[in-house]
């Protein structure tokens, strides 16, 4: 039993190369034909040794247990032999008279016919049974190979990338190269290949263009391009081919035709896999544009009138003085003046806020480091000091508090939009609070006003780009939020909105701590 | 006659209000449009300054302050435009006394070109007292007084800020502080400095959150500012 399983591994672990069944094999003809002449000899041996002791009828169970073990061993042409040799030697030596064919007892015959009908039942239906293991057995390898090449594609995003997979795959399994070409505007191109070398004559990329377009295997073994070097099976997806494999077999022999069976099911799924990517990318790159496409609209009226009006401001002011100069109160000067100078400043915030957003989307390059807040916060109070002068600003910042990891410039640029928009919806006068604390992983610092709060929902919305508080008399593009939150999310870290008990807007936010060594 | 300054900017809107400023503030000027006509100007006229746009047309401005480094200590002003702290903390550490961002006020322009060709005549000397706000420093004994009061600095601190003191006005890269300081092996460790810093203000400042003389310039480096 213990033999027989063993052999069941092989077969498991040849189905893929030989599945066809015990028959397929000619060379293996020889050494059956020797396994069941030996059983022949051992039953023989062992009814020799009973016979004294036995009915010679019952012998003939010690020949069908041979022709059993034969059936379980070898093909049916060999079992049916078999079958017919254990018959003969059964009266050879088993019956009176022995070692002539000649029988003493016509009922004998009924023995030997029942004898060889049943041997002949046996191996037959043994053979059979074991090619529906073999081939069960070869399903399911055949099956978890599928399965793990599935495995492989689902890991790769980009055609390439699978098709690279897909062809180491194949190698792995099977012994052949395999290259699989992709086409370039509609032609099989063999510079867009899986491999690095180009392991088959480029004089062959019309045969290769040819199962393009056909969508049917050609070359190596098929009439009339046998003697090309590689086989060549179509990637055929759901829609239309989407490239090429050939296979190069190692040896000089043909693929069989399991192999090939097996390769064509490998060019199937490859080609599905990536028709699936291909058609979730462009789904995907449609999604991007339309969000392109609808953010650069609002973008565009929100920033053509944010842009206009103070350029309409500058320019008005500035003919102004030129054309009238000498009729205008000094007075009247000054004030065109001043709206000249705090426009452009204006405007050059503006710009600022959209290099800053456009920056930050792009995926900017951080360069954090070590910093104490208060540093940070130092520096932007400093900056704002002018803009802040009718405002008290409360710090609290505790003189423990430990190093944060951030961008210095970026974390100043997210404090300055949280001040300025703190100083834009609130009251003038009105205080402006900062205060931090350490938690076990992160600094929280919160700025807290004591104005309006927010509308109900508006916590969320007020990071939206291009989201606009209902607020009497605030200019603005709704920039300056989104930009904290993009600043934050850069760091990974977090900013919330929410109201303040007892009235105003709080803004929390959660930095990164350093690593203090 | 305030002294002669040469602008090398390539823009000439920005030239043609240099030009008025200048010339109302009584200063002498010439222009450059080119890097190469710059250094050929600077070689012929001498000027006390040199207004420098890093962004020009032939070379680029940071080969200039290189160049100019080799033979010359004259104080260099950098036109950098904003966001880009990397060429702005090259050209410091190639030698640039100062650097405004643009867009900028003509007040800001004027304060930097008077503390740039003031430090270029005369820096603090040993042997005197060193006054800011309420902070007084014996360069002789390394007596450090804060309202009158003694203050002990570690060694460190007190290197820091001799440091400050001794480029007062002018913006000190990390690098420069770092080297200055603690030696050419440590200036990578700016957050080191940063937590000197830190002491120095709490010692120093009367609210080191809100410091008006140790100043930071962001992803620079520090300023000490004396009148405020």
């Amino acid at each position: 039993m213990k033999k027989s399983g063993t052999h069941n591994g092989i077969v498991t672990d040849h189905a893929l190369r030989a599945p066809s069944g015990p028959a397929a094999d000619s060379n293996e003809l020889p050494r059956e034909a020797g396994v069941a002449l030996l059983l022949v000899v051992i039953a023989t041996g062992a009814a020799l040794a009973l016979r004294p002791h036995v009915a010679a009828t019952n012998l003939a169970m010690v020949y069908l247990l041979s022709v059993v073990a034969t059936a379980l061993r070898c093909s049916r042409e060999i079992s049916v032999a078999a079958s017919f040799v254990s018959v003969a030697a059964f009266d050879f030596f088993c019956v009176p008279p022995y070692l002539t064919f000649r029988v003493s007892h016509y009922e004998y015959v009924i023995t030997f016919a029942v004898m060889l009908v049943v041997a002949l039942v046996i191996s037959t239906q043994t053979t059979r049974i074991r090619t529906q293991a073999m081939a069960a057995s070869g399903r399911e390898a055949r099956t978890d190979t599928l399965y793990r090449l599935a495995r492989r594609l689902a890991g790769e995003n980009h055609v390439f990338e699978m098709a690279r997979a897909a062809s180491t795959f194949a190698e792995e399994v099977l012994p052949c190269q395999v290259v699989i070409f992709l086409p370039d505007a509609g032609k099989i191109n063999f510079s867009r290949r899986s491999a690095d070398l180009l392991p088959v004559p480029r004089a062959e990329e019309s045969l290769a263009q040819t199962v393009f377009e056909t969508g049917d295997k050609a070359g190596l073994g098929i009439w009339p391009f046998k003697h090309a070097s590689a086989l060549y099976l179509p990637l055929r997806g759901s829609r239309q081919v989407v490239g090429v494999l050939a296979a190069i077999p190692k040896s000089a022999a043909h693929l069989d035709r399991e192999q090939v069976r097996l390769l064509e099911l490998f060019a199937n799924q490859t080609a599905i896999a990536m028709e699936r990517t291909s058609s979730h990318h462009a789904a995907e790159e449609a999604r991007v544009q339309m969000q392109t496409e609808a953010m650069r609209s609002s973008l565009l009226s929100a920033v053509s009138h944010d842009l206009r009006t103070p350029l309409a401001s500058i320019t008005g002011a500035a003919t102004t003085l030129r054309s009238q100069g000498e009729r205008i109160s000094p007075e009247t000067r000054n004030e065109l003046l001043d709206s000249i100078a705090d426009e452009a400043e204006r405007l050059g915030r503006l710009v600022a806020n959209l290099l800053d957003i456009t920056r930050l989307e792009s995926g900017v390059e951080l360069r954090c480091d070590g910093y104490p807040l208060e540093e940070i916060v130092g520096s932007v109070l400093q900056r704002m000091e002018r803009q802040l002068r009718n405002r008290p600003v409360e710090t609290r910042l505790p003189e423990n508090l430990p190093l944060v990891y951030v961008d210095d410039v970026l974390t100043g640029q997210l404090l300055v939009n949280l001040l300025e928009n703190a100083d834009k919806y609130t009251p003038e006068g009105t205080p402006i609070e900062l205060e931090a604390e350490a938690t076990e992983d992160a600094v929280v610092l919160e700025i807290r006003d004591r104005g309006p709060g927010f509308a109900e929902g508006d916590e969320r919305r007020i990071f939206e780009k291009f989201y606009r508080r209902n607020a009497k008399g605030v200019r603005g593009v709704g920039l300056g939020l989104p930009i904290c939150r993009a600043i934050v999310e850069a760091h990974r870290g977090r900013i919330e909105a929410f109201n303040r008990a007892g009235g105003g807007a709080v803004f929390r936010i959660h930095l990164p701590l350093a690593n203090q060594s | 006659m305030k002294g002669l300054i040469l602008i090398i900017e390539d823009d000439p809107a920005i030239r043609r209000f240099l030009r008025a400023t200048l010339a109302a503030e009584d200063y002498q000027y010439y222009e450059s449009v080119t890097a190469t006509d710059g250094l050929a100007q600077i070689n012929l006229r001498r000027p006390d300054l040199l207004l420098l746009d890093l962004g020009l047309p032939d070379r680029d401005g940071l080969e200039v302050i290189r160049q100019l480094r080799e033979t010359s200590r004259m104080p260099i002003v950098v036109l950098s435009a904003r966001g880009q702290e990397k060429d702005k903390i090259a050209a410091l550490d190639l030698g640039a006394d100062d650097y405004i961002e643009k867009p900028f006020a003509v007040g800001e322009l004027l304060a930097r070109i008077r503390a740039a060709l003031r430090r270029a005549v005369g820096t603090a000397q040993p042997g005197t007292i060193f006054r800011f706000g309420r902070v007084e420093l014996d360069l002789d004994s390394r007596v450090v007084r804060v309202d009158g009061e003694d203050v002990h600095l570690t060694p460190h601190e007190y290197k820091l800020l001799q440091a400050l003191i001794t480029h007062s006005g002018k913006v000190l890269t990390h690098r420069q502080l770092l080297n200055e300081v603690w030696g050419p092996n440590q200036v990578d460790q700016a957050q080191y400095l940063r937590v000197y810093i830190a002491q120095l203000r709490r010692k120093l400042e009367v609210d080191p959150a809100r410091p008006k003389h140790l100043q930071t310039e962001p992803g620079v480096g520090y300023r000490l500012v004396v009148d405020t």
